[in-house]
């Protein structure tokens, strides 16, 4: 992972795809790296981490960032526990 | 020996030959055959300066060959042909210069993997390579003939050969194709440059091919480290620009137009993001060549 002043190239070895990520974009990767959570918790704590109110348009736009995400095999949703 | 020092008949005989006229172009070693009379006279002036590499193994066999049209069978065909393949419709015989050019230029861009592929203009200048990335009809073959007639040393207006270990580009000069205005435009700013014929109703339309200066293609043997990235536009009567850019965008635009990154996957990866740290990168809107030579001079002045 390169940072160039806010903006982030990763390469992906498995896909071996490069992508561009903003801060936002990366620090989702960071904390899903660290522990698998729920959107809600997530949103929590990028709101908190970048100073957001985490309101329904909020949760809207990262659910759709990491539905892209899962697209490029970047993450991958874990069926809830039954 | 260079092909100039061929006379007329030696040359037609070895393009003839199963053994070819075998040409070096930097780092490649290339065997054309053809028995087309027009490209006898065409090559003679135009690979002049090129060294012939008789004993070398080459790299690639293309060939100028007739071909019949059944749609017009009155007009004389030719196909090309790159190690018995077919990568392009046959075209007017009177295009085959274009077709070989293009054809070994294609050949290059989808076989070469031992060194990355940019497609850019790249000149050097002060012992450093100035990289000028750019889409087709951006004018960078255009701004490159300028330049490589003002103190620029021409490595290429189409690739940026790049060893990924060691970070050098190497030089490829072949002839560069101007299009349609950017002939006239040449022939005005330039009139001591050798340009091939016109060649009429190609498919990026009229075509003359810029001979590249002897003396960097007595030098193509000689690589160099990069410096610049410059990302050249022409637009009409605009006032000159020349702006710092962003590297991740710089990295964005350069990754994206490499023939073969994806292909070299985290090589690729890595070289890039080192060129990316170690070069200046600019974007450069320009409409005169004398403003844009005093910019560039002053960007690549020790």
């Amino acid at each position: 992972m390169v940072d160039w002043d806010g903006e982030f190239t990763v390469f992906q070895p498995a896909a071996g795809k490069t992508h561009f990520l903003n801060e936002m974009g990366l620090h989702i990767l960071i904390l899903l790296d660290r522990a698998p959570t729920t959107l809600e918790h997530l949103c929590q704590l990028l709101a908190e981490r970048f100073s957001l109110l985490s309101d329904e348009s909020f949760m809207q736009q990262i659910q759709q960032t990491l539905h892209r995400f899962e697209a490029l095999g970047l993450v991958a949703s874990a069926n809830p526990p039954q | 020996m260079k092909v100039g020092q061929l006379s007329l008949e030696e040359l037609r005989a070895r393009l003839g030959s199963e053994n070819g006229l075998r040409v070096k172009f930097g780092p490649f070693m290339v065997r054309i055959q053809s028995f087309l009379p027009s490209l006898v006279d065409l090559l003679h002036r135009l690979y002049a300066f090129y060294t012939l590499a008789d004993d070398d193994i080459a790299e690639f066999h293309v060939q100028i060959v007739p071909k019949r049209s059944l749609r017009r069978p009155f007009t004389p065909f030719v196909q090309f042909l790159v190690d018995g393949q077919t990568p392009f419709p046959a075209a007017p015989a009177h295009q085959a210069l274009t077709m070989l050019e293009w054809g070994i230029n294609l050949a290059i861009a989808v076989r070469v993997n031992h060194l990355l592929l940019f497609h850019c203009a790249a000149v050097e200048r002060n012992g450093h390579v100035l990289l000028l990335p750019a889409w087709p009809g951006s004018g960078k073959t255009t701004l490159c003939a300028a330049l490589i007639h003002h103190g620029y040393r021409l490595f290429s207006d189409e690739f940026g050969l790049m060893d990924v270990q060691s970070g050098q580009f190497f030089p490829l000069p072949r002839l560069m194709p101007l299009k349609n205005q950017a002939i006239e435009v040449i022939r005005h700013f330039l009139p001591e440059v050798t340009l091939g014929p016109e060649i009429h109703g190609t498919l990026k339309g009229t075509v003359a091919h810029v001979r590249p200066p002897e003396d960097s293609i007595g030098r193509e043997d000689e690589p160099a480290t990069p410096r610049w990235i410059v990302f050249p536009k022409w637009m009409a009567n605009q006032p000159l620009q020349l702006e710092e850019m962003p590297r991740s965008e710089a990295f964005l635009l350069l990754a994206s137009n490499a023939f073969n990154y994806e292909v070299l996957g985290e090589a690729a990866f890595d070289a890039v993001t080192g060129l990316i740290q170690r070069c200046e990168c600019r974007k450069l809107v320009y409409s005169d060549f004398d403003s844009v030579l005093t910019a560039l001079n002053a960007l690549t002045d020790d």
